[in-house]
């Protein structure tokens, strides 16, 4: 039950360049040591490299940079401008400080090369030697991966107005496909790149966002979604979006799953620009026909419950820490927090007593936020304790604060409110016993440190009861459960299950009880009605069985198990023909059905020779 | 009244510091002899379309966001007070057609009269720097403000959700109500119009 974002990793072409800038590349040869001439910094020479590495990307026709950057007219217009933007560090935007741990495709300009911007505008902006100029770097038009082999297009544009502050819209774009399919690639195309900050693409098996959507097509607001998931499925991978992002495959094993009936939903972040724009996205997909062997997870650390700033507060701390239970390569990293949003600092503490800091932000800018993939996956032995702590500056000083003059913020899902969140992208290392999943190892760890942190949440309820009920701790999956059902008594999601781990312990009456919980919630509810068919079947209320499977089979007919059981109550009261067509409809779907075929073999017996 | 307000918000303690006095920049131009050239590529002199009416130019750059994030704030202005002074947009970039003006104009929703300034001599006179600026002349031409808009932005990419402080509106009153003020400026956070030059 928590949200699931994705991002395509970088390539190895970009980790050479970030290496590349590392050694210097671009520097000026006017700071040259004290030997050298003091020659005057040239736009050809000095400056037209760190553009084209650092700007240009997204400086150009069509991107997200407000003007090109791409010659000496162009940079020249804006020279103070970038002058500016480079001393402040705005531009280009990079919020990580630098440290042990690199980043892939880091924009960060070295102190060397804001000081060679600021020295070209204070000598004049000289042009220098058509010769100095170095090659216009190339950019692929289009797709970056070639046409990809489906498009999703959001049906309809949702019109961000012309003033106002910043605006949250996702699109829910169905994936228009028959049977699983295995993705190596996806290229998010947000709309009008100028006016998008970022884009975050969720996968949404259970069609959880479009319960939210009003009409069809148009989309929600918001700035944070839920992407409900009744069954463990995690999910691996960032697929983000924000400026300068180039579309990359997948690495080798780690293809992202797609099922028939997934929906994607793309939050977006936009920013008005002075007049009406229409934003309607796209997103490009490219399958493989390499299923994935590797099973990176999101780890999602957060504190949200500890959020409670009083106004005025300039130094609000939170924290979160969680202690690996398996080894991992952590791939990437995500922190997250709103407009009030300081300081944020992730470190993991090994067991062998090492530091590393995973990621610090000083100066935290919701604007510019991201997902962030680790040069190289840094390896993170069992029990290693990974912290997060977080600093909130609620006072007037904070230029972005949402209220003015400062109110109590509470965490939330609103803009307004805060969050305090960091994702870990993780892949589980080494043998687990009995071929265990690691990734359920990790995350029932996960789920019991949220149940201690904030036992007042359902989520953290549920996604415990869900670990162990999977992994056959059907007495405590009960009582988690049942701490959840407590919380929010009519939820029809934790009453199914509930009544589900009743019935598999055996508890009849109970269980009929919390499916039936779950209906008056949720009367379209598939699960809960194939459930009390069972249930009432189970308690000899073959009738009531007859009415639960036939209002499943009515809500999924292409369902073979709801078709089988349906025939079995049916043949139960003796409703023979009625029985027989919905083994066969049982079969057509899933010729293998066992259930189906041995009871339809049973009743041709039966009915041989009768008038029936 | 509106002397304290302007005054504080140049030096309250979130704005941006005053402005250094720009005395010495002002030009040889004054208020009755300055031109500038309308989208037909005609001289033009602001102060005598205004007719004695208060004159307000704020300056703007096609391919500068932060001016454009403002064309409803500017259109808004306009409206409130047409008729009653003379506001007008100037494009300091000489190199900027007045096709692409018209086309700037119409994308973002504006009314408001445009001027194109290419000799920087309306720069001059108002004393700008940064566009989106604004330069409030009164009814006798004299300038009485120049600077930003409001404090929606502190700085680049430091934007509050909403303006707190609204300078050049409250420097547009105090024209209308004749009030004899020192130029008042708080510098605007935007493009360079130096870097047009």
């Amino acid at each position: 039950m928590k949200g699931l974002y994705l991002i395509p990793p970088r390539t190895m072409i970009l980790v050479a360049c970030a290496l590349f800038a590392a050694t210097g590349f671009g520097s000026p040869l006017w700071s040259s040591g004290p030997d050298a001439p003091a020659a005057k910094v040239t736009f050809n020479r000095d400056i037209a490299p760190i553009v084209y590495q650092y700007c240009a990307a997204c400086h150009r026709p069509g991107e997200a940079g407000p003007f090109p950057l791409l010659t000496y007219q162009d940079v020249k217009k804006h020279g103070r401008q970038i002058e500016a933007v480079t001393q402040t560090r705005f531009m280009p935007p990079w919020l990580p400080e630098p440290g042990a741990l690199k980043f892939a495709d880091e924009r960060r300009l070295s102190d060397q090369q804001i000081a060679t911007i600021r020295a070209w505008v204070d000598q004049g902006m000289l042009e220098g030697g058509p010769s100095d100029l170095p090659m216009k770097p190339n950019f692929v038009e289009g797709w970056q991966l070639g046409q990809p082999d489906i498009i999703l297009k959001a049906e309809k544009p949702y019109m961000l107005p012309a003033t106002g502050g910043d605006q949250y819209w996702n699109f829910i774009l169905p994936v228009p496909i028959n049977e699983t399919r295995w993705v190596r690639a996806v290229e998010i195309r947000p709309g009008d790149k100028r006016l998008v900050h970022h884009a975050n693409l969720l996968v949404d098996r259970y069609g959880s966002a479009r319960r939210v959507e009003k009409d069809k097509g148009s989309g929600f607001g918001g700035m944070e979604v839920r992407i409900d998931s009744e069954v463990f499925d995690p999910d691996s991978h960032f697929l983000f979006w924000k400026p300068g992002t180039v579309a990359s495959n997948e690495p080798d094993g780690m293809a992202l799953r797609l099922d028939k009936g997934t929906d994607l939903v793309l939050n977006t972040h936009l920013q008005p620009s002075g007049k009406e724009e229409p934003i309607q996205p796209s997103i490009g997909i490219y399958f493989t026909d390499k299923p994935a062997t590797l099973h990176p997870m999101l780890l999602e650390m957060q504190n949200d419950g500890a959020l409670d700033i009083p106004a005025g507060a300039k130094d609000f701390v939170v924290t979160d820490e969680f202690k690996l239970p398996i080894d991992v390569d952590l791939m990437g990293i995500y922190p997250h927090a709103h407009y009030l949003g300081k300081d944020l600092l992730a470190t993991a503490e090994l067991p062998n007593g090492t530091k590393k800091t995973l990621i610090h932000i000083k100066r935290w800018d919701l604007n510019w936020q991201a997902v962030y993939r680790y040069a190289e996956p840094v390896f993170l032995p069992k029990n290693t304790v990974i912290k997060m702590r977080y600093v909130y500056d609620n006072s007037e000083e904070n230029t972005t604060n949402p209220n003015h003059p400062p109110a109590r913020v509470l965490g939330g899902n609103r803009s307004t409110d805060e969050m305090a969140h960091l994702w870990l992208q993780v892949l589980p290392k080494g043998e687990h016993p009995n071929g265990s999943d690691p990734r359920m190892v990790l995350q029932e760890a996960w789920a019991r440190h949220e149940v201690e942190k904030a036992p007042s949440i359902f989520e953290s309820h549920y996604n415990l009861a869900a670990m162990l009920q999977r992994r056959g701790a059907m007495d405590e999956a009960i009582e988690q459960f049942q701490a959840a059902v407590s919380i929010r008594p009519t939820d029809p999601v934790a009453n199914n299950a509930l009544g589900a781990a009743l019935l598999a312990k055996g508890d009849l009456d109970g269980a009929v009880q919390r499916f039936n919980v779950a209906l008056a919630s949720r009367p379209d509810y598939f699960d809960a009605h194939y459930n009390l068919g069972n249930a009432l079947a189970a308690q000899g209320n073959f009738d009531g069985a007859v009415e639960q499977f036939g209002e499943a089979v009515r809500l999924n007919p292409e369902d073979a198990n709801a078709q089988a059981n349906l025939g079995t109550a049916l043949a139960q009261l003796g409703r023979l023909t009625e029985a027989k067509s919905h083994y066969e409809a049982a079969l057509r779907i899933d010729p293998t059905n066992q259930l189906a075929r041995e009871n339809l073999q049973q009743i041709e017996q039966m009915t041989r020779g009768s008038p029936h | 009244m509106l002397v304290a307000t302007l005054l504080q918000a140049a030096s309250g303690p979130e704005g941006p510091s005053p402005a250094p006095a720009r005395a010495g920049e002002s030009s040889s131009s004054t208020a009755k002899s300055v031109e500038a050239l309308d989208l037909a590529g005609k001289a033009v002199n602001p102060f005598e379309l205004a007719a004695g009416k208060p004159v307000v130019l704020i300056f703007v750059r096609t391919d500068c966001p932060i001016s454009n994030r403002y064309a409803p704030t500017i259109e808004g202005l306009s409206q409130k007070y047409s008729g009653t002074a003379v506001l007008m947009l100037v494009y300091p970039d000489k190199a900027e057609s007045s096709a692409n003006i018209q086309k700037h104009l119409q994308e973002y929703g504006y009314k408001i009269a445009a001027l194109r300034d290419p000799q920087h001599a309306l720069v001059k006179l108002g004393q700008v720097e940064i566009t989106p600026e604004a330069a409030v002349f009164n009814g006798k031409g004299e300038l009485i403000y120049h600077g930003r808009i409001d404090n929606w932005y502190k700085e680049f990419g430091s934007a509050r959700s909403a303006p707190t402080t609204h300078e050049l509106d409250d420097a547009i009153q105090a024209a209308l109500n004749s009030q004899h003020l020192a130029p008042a400026s708080v510098s605007g956070v935007g493009c360079y119009i130096s870097d047009l030059q």
